[in-house]
């Protein structure tokens, strides 16, 4: 059976991939930033995955307004980056894991979910700057991905909880799928950041780093907060912390965490990490 | 969900009203991320605006690249985004404007610079 062996939560502003384009990494606003990354990275070459699951959320650039799926699944055999405006970034594009994820597709419907399941669709900075984050710039990518996308944009977003009860069905799938693959979650979005409206410019970090500490052993409060708790505590676009759920759910009720890394502001949010693992 | 999440302070969702409303104008802002569009924005900006059914309001806010307003019209800064890749605006620019403050305030206020 396939084995999760990690959870990674962590931010996927579009501006962490601008930097890795124009060579600004090492600049002193991004250095402490990419810095923190290095421990992550370094854990993801030790763990060897063959496949990483990432859930993430659309920025108006797959999806318009035209069809807003509450969850989708990829299932393609290969993600482009998408054009965002700027042209495709020149990334390589992402291998799917397609048995893996019509497995996972038929373990959701079986449980109640409902999910758009798509069979030709491109990714945005949701999932590529995650995976430039913990894999570096290969060449061609060391994993095959699932992508699941999670409507944060239009309303009605979906609630934590339910969040939450697709983690674990994600669990399930990856535990029941034939095979011997090594399994990493990543959880992206975050941390606080408001991009629209007068309190635009929104961070908290204290609320950021209350939940970098407790995502590990100390995430019921986060489960049980309702959506409006998110966008009070963390700001309207941060309220993309609830996917961080979805790898939570998936991962031992009680995990050891790895690595943690804030750093603020990264453009206008609240940006960092933590690497999970099931402690047995 | 939607009445409660509109009562934090100066924080607008993007709710069914706002995503009614502003159809036409954040499919035109969608729309720019084909090169294709881009160029004819670039071209003649009057002519590819008209290509949607947008209000006199929403055509000013555009032209005047007004974020404040484009916002407030019920356009959703993901889409109205594409429109700062053709016309260069940094994000904190973006930003100050949504917050009604000058940029230097706006950085040291907001973000701590």
């Amino acid at each position: 059976m396939a084995k999760i062996i990690g959870g990674i939560g962590t931010s996927h502003v579009p501006s962490i991939g601008v930097a890795l384009d124009k060579g600004l990494a090492g600049t002193p606003d991004w250095k402490p930033f990419f810095d923190g990354y290095i421990p992550g990275q370094e854990w993801m070459k030790e763990a060897r995955p063959d496949i990483a699951v990432v859930i993430f959320n659309d920025h108006g650039n797959t999806f318009f307004l035209d069809r807003v799926p509450t969850f989708a699944v990829g299932v393609a055999e290969s993600y482009n980056p998408v054009d965002e405006g700027w042209g495709p970034r020149k990334i390589p594009s992402f291998e799917g894991a397609t048995e893996l994820s019509w497995h996972f597709v038929d373990k959701l419907v079986e449980k109640h979910f409902d999910p758009l399941v798509c069979r030709e669709i491109e990714v945005d900075h949701g999932l590529q700057v995650p995976m430039e984050l913990f894999f570096g710039r290969p060449d061609k990518w060391p994993v095959k991905i699932v992508p699941i996308w999670v409507n944060t944009i239009q309303y009605p977003i979906p609630t934590p909880q339910r969040c939450w009860e697709m983690g674990k069905v994600l669990r399930e799938a990856i535990e029941s799928f034939p095979g011997d693959e090594r399994v990493v979650i990543m959880g992206t979005g975050g941390l606080s950041h408001q991009l629209q409206g007068s309190r635009a410019g929104f961070i908290n970090r204290e609320a950021d780093q209350a939940w970098l500490d407790g995502i590990a052993n100390d995430y019921e409060k986060f489960r049980e907060m309702t959506r409006e708790d998110y966008v009070e505590q963390f700001g309207s676009e941060g309220a993309e912390l609830i996917m961080w759920l979805v790898m939570r759910a998936a991962m031992d009720p009680q995990v050891e965490l790895k690595h943690k890394h804030y750093y603020a502001p990264a453009s206008l949010t609240g940006a960092g990490m933590v690497v999970l693992e099931n402690a047995a | 969900m939607a009445e409660a999440a509109t009562q934090i302070p100066e924080t607008p969702l993007f709710d069914r009203a706002r995503s009614l409303k502003a159809y036409q104008l954040n499919k035109m802002a969608m729309d720019l991320g084909r090169p294709e569009n881009r160029e004819a924005f670039k071209a003649d900006e009057d002519a590819y605006l008209d290509r949607y059914k947008l209000s006199d309001e929403e055509k000013a806010a555009v032209k005047a690249r007004d974020w404040h307003e484009m916002v407030r019209l019920g356009g959703n800064l993901f889409f109205i985004l594409k429109i700062s890749a053709i016309d260069p605006t940094p994000m904190t620019q973006i930003g100050a404007a949504q917050a009604g403050l000058d940029h230097d305030e706006f950085l040291k206020q907001r973000l701590g610079k």
